[in-house]
């Protein structure tokens, strides 16, 4: 006897059975009163209810955020809530600051404080380090972000190298050929994806992989700023400038206006993010928009399978990825108003 | 007589479906469906994260329909609930998704079939929003997507079809290929409500979906190309309304069809109505079940460089002094002339047998006859 018989005696989907087990005050009585009368009858019981383990649920989550000012982590986390509220479950929020060890303490109070299950954003924990156990089993886990960490399986992430390949090409297509790219240093994994997407669109035009120049900078308007003055002294300007973030973006729009310097004219700049700004700022700035509360939801609902779905034995991907969309504006040179709606 | 077909090796009581749209928006909705007989009903397209509504979001021009509705409202989790609710007797469920990559598809496949689907349609060309293009264009990247949900899921998927996707053969055997089991044909197309010259702006803030009996005759001639194109089993779409619609498309080889806008117009009543249509129909034209119809009508269609050229010319049946002249507009070989009696009259020497004063007569009075 399995959940799947239950439900096909029951006349159920395997959804409602699971529903039964975790949320019963969620199913209407009559139908929870059916399943688990067929659960009597056919002598089932759950494994994971065997072994006592919906004893010690807390109905409660650990979300690990490396910051939780950044905009984008905010989108994140507001799909995660969302999930979790239509589950039932709470979020206990830990700012981790980029730092491993704080990220490492806080996974150890999830276990002591009997969290049933953990969100990682952008871990930076090493493949070394093992995520703590509960009722002797690893703590179920899901990671936002595309590097594996030992101890949890399941990954989702936004494509990053299709995201930079798509806005490569657009770039390519109005002629620009030397690019300068502004990291945020707390984005290695992001930094690596974006790096590849860019030198396969290079290579698909036959340029060299390398026509690129690369600096750092806080993933902040001062540190986009301060990252700008920099290139603009060094004489030789690239054709574009794409930035990791659109703060940064409107850091170096402030710093061509200080210098006199036209964008997109003499410099065409590109964010690999996007905000409701971004079409309001002058020039209205290209950049990719994120699917960030989506990847909130889908990381949440991956974790509720793990938690909750043991008996299904899924066949769910332990992977999922995302696609950004490009939003063609006008600060790469684009004058035609009609790819503003296609891309 | 039966009307019972088998469709992606699912036992449908009837031929018609009802497809994705905002009158399958919740449980309750899609509850009205099944209760006026639907064999199978679609959900609204169901995606990771809900799409807000926009207000307003259908627009009316004439008989015309334009919707800038896109995906379901509803969180998956809400869905869970609402289908919960469904009492679905022998209708089959059939839900709607679709992801932006082919891990989101499998994804949300899994997921559907654990809240009980049938079957799964793949939504990948609403012709509302941007986010498509790149998809459909590309055939490789289709195999990937719908190969994806098949492999998640046991039930049979089904991908809706955009007229351009319908009619690229590469596209077709890609997705089944990928091992779809049918296709459902068209979706709306990408249109425009008008432009309102006084102010210089246009009625809509955004391309919407066309949908209507408009597109009716675009849809027939997809599904009997997609007959040409494809083993796939086919679901035809597009402005259907009535048993002779429903007729029409079985005839040119769909094994079923879905209804859309005429529930928006007409509410779910139309479901029953069509069902009892055909229930008198089919019989009465010795017809003993519904599959014996389909396909019948392809073997009279040619290719055009098969068409014989008959040497015809048109003939007047009655005399004719009717005010419209439609017959004199029309005619570019100037054949057709009014006598100074003002009776109509042809000269056949000058006929070039187009055929368009024999369609175009309110009075039918023209024929087409052996030159």
């Amino acid at each position: 006897m399995n959940i799947r018989k239950v439900a096909e005696i029951a006349g159920v989907s395997v959804a409602t059975i699971s529903r039964v087990l975790n949320h019963p005050e969620q199913v209407l009585p009559e139908t929870r009163e059916r399943v688990l009368a067929v659960m009597r009858e056919q002598d089932y019981t759950p494994n994971w209810f065997a072994r006592g383990l919906n004893l010690g649920k807390t109905n409660t989550i650990s979300l690990l955020v490396p910051s939780i000012e950044s905009g984008l982590h905010q989108s994140i986390i507001s799909g995660i809530e969302t999930v979790a509220r239509n589950k039932g479950y709470a979020v206990f929020f830990c700012d981790t600051h980029g730092d491993a060890q704080i990220e490492y303490d806080y996974l150890k109070m999830a276990e002591t404080r009997r969290i049933d299950g953990v969100i990682l954003i952008c871990s930076r924990l090493g493949e070394q380090q093992l995520l703590p156990l509960r009722e002797k089993r690893l703590l179920p886990c899901v990671h936002i972000g595309k590097n594996r960490i030992v101890g949890c399986e399941t990954l989702c992430y936004i494509d990053f190298d299709e995201g930079a390949y798509r806005l490569m090409r657009h770039l390519l297509s109005l002629g620009h050929q030397r690019f300068h790219l502004l990291l945020d240093p707390l984005q290695e994994s992001e930094a690596a994806q974006i790096r590849s997407g860019m030198r396969r669109a290079l290579a698909d035009q036959g340029l060299p992989t390398d026509s690129f120049s690369e600096s750092f900078s806080d993933n902040s308007v001062r540190g986009g700023y301060l990252a700008a003055q920099k290139i603009m002294q060094k004489g030789s300007l690239p054709h574009a400038l794409v930035t990791s973030g659109h703060e940064q973006a409107f850091g170096v729009i402030k710093a061509a206006q200080d210098e006199g310097l036209d964008i997109p004219a003499r410099l065409a700049l590109a964010s690999l993010t996007d905000s409701p700004v971004c079409p309001i700022v002058t020039p209205p700035l290209t950049g990719l928009e994120l699917p960030a509360t989506k990847l909130g939801m889908a990381a949440a609902r991956m974790l509720f399978d793990r938690i909750e779905d043991e008996e299904l034995d899924l066949n769910v991907p332990q992977e999922m990825v995302l696609q950004p969309k490009l939003k063609i504006r006008r600060s790469c040179g684009n004058r035609k108003y009609i790819y503003e709606l296609f891309d | 007589m039966s009307k019972a077909i088998e469709f992606m090796g699912m036992q449908l009581k009837n031929p018609i479906l009802v497809g994705a749209g905002p009158w399958s928006r919740n449980g309750e909705a899609m509850q009205r469906s099944i209760d006026a007989g639907a064999a199978a009903v679609c959900t609204k397209t169901i995606t990771l994260e809900a799409t807000p509504r926009v207000c307003p979001r259908l627009y009316l021009d004439g008989d015309s329909l334009f919707n800038t509705t896109l995906h379901s409202e509803l969180h998956l989790e809400q869905w869970e609930s609402e289908l919960e609710t469904l009492k679905k007797g022998d209708c089959k469920l059939i839900c709607s998704i679709w992801g932006s990559s082919p891990s989101e598809l499998s994804y949300l496949a899994t997921r559907v079939e654990r809240m009980g689907a049938d079957a799964i349609e793949i939504s990948i060309s609403a012709p509302v929003g941007s986010r498509n293009q790149y998809i459909y264009s590309h055939s490789p990247d289709i195999r990937g997507f719908v190969e994806a949900a098949v492999k998640a899921v046991q039930i049979p998927v089904m991908v809706k079809l955009s007229y351009e996707a319908a009619a690229s053969p590469e596209f077709l055997s890609a997705i089944a290929d990928a091992g779809a089991a049918g296709v459902s044909a068209i979706d709306a197309m990408r249109g425009l409500s008008g432009i309102d010259i006084e102010t210089c702006r246009a009625r809509m803030p955004a391309y919407g979906g066309y949908t209507g009996k408009h597109i009716h005759a675009i849809a027939l001639a997809v599904t009997a190309s997609l007959r040409q194109y494809t083993p796939m089993q086919i679901c035809s779409v597009g402005g259907i309304g009535s048993y002779e619609d429903v007729l029409e498309f079985l005839m040119l080889g769909a094994t079923c069809v879905q209804l859309a806008s005429a529930i928006q117009l007409h509410g779910h009543g139309v479901i029953s109505r069509i069902l009892s249509d055909l229930d008198a129909w089919l019989p009465a034209h010795g017809y003993s079940s519904a599959g014996d119809v389909c396909g019948a009508a392809l073997k009279t269609l040619v290719p055009f460089e098969d068409i014989n050229p008959r040497p015809l010319r048109a003939a007047l049946q009655s005399a004719c002094r009717e005010d419209c002249g439609l017959c004199i507009e029309g005619c570019l070989y100037d054949a057709i002339n009014r006598g100074a009696d003002g009776e109509i009259a042809l000269d056949s020497s000058r006929c070039a047998g187009c055929g368009f004063c024999a369609a175009r007569c309110p009075k039918h009075r023209f024929s087409l006859e052996w030159a």
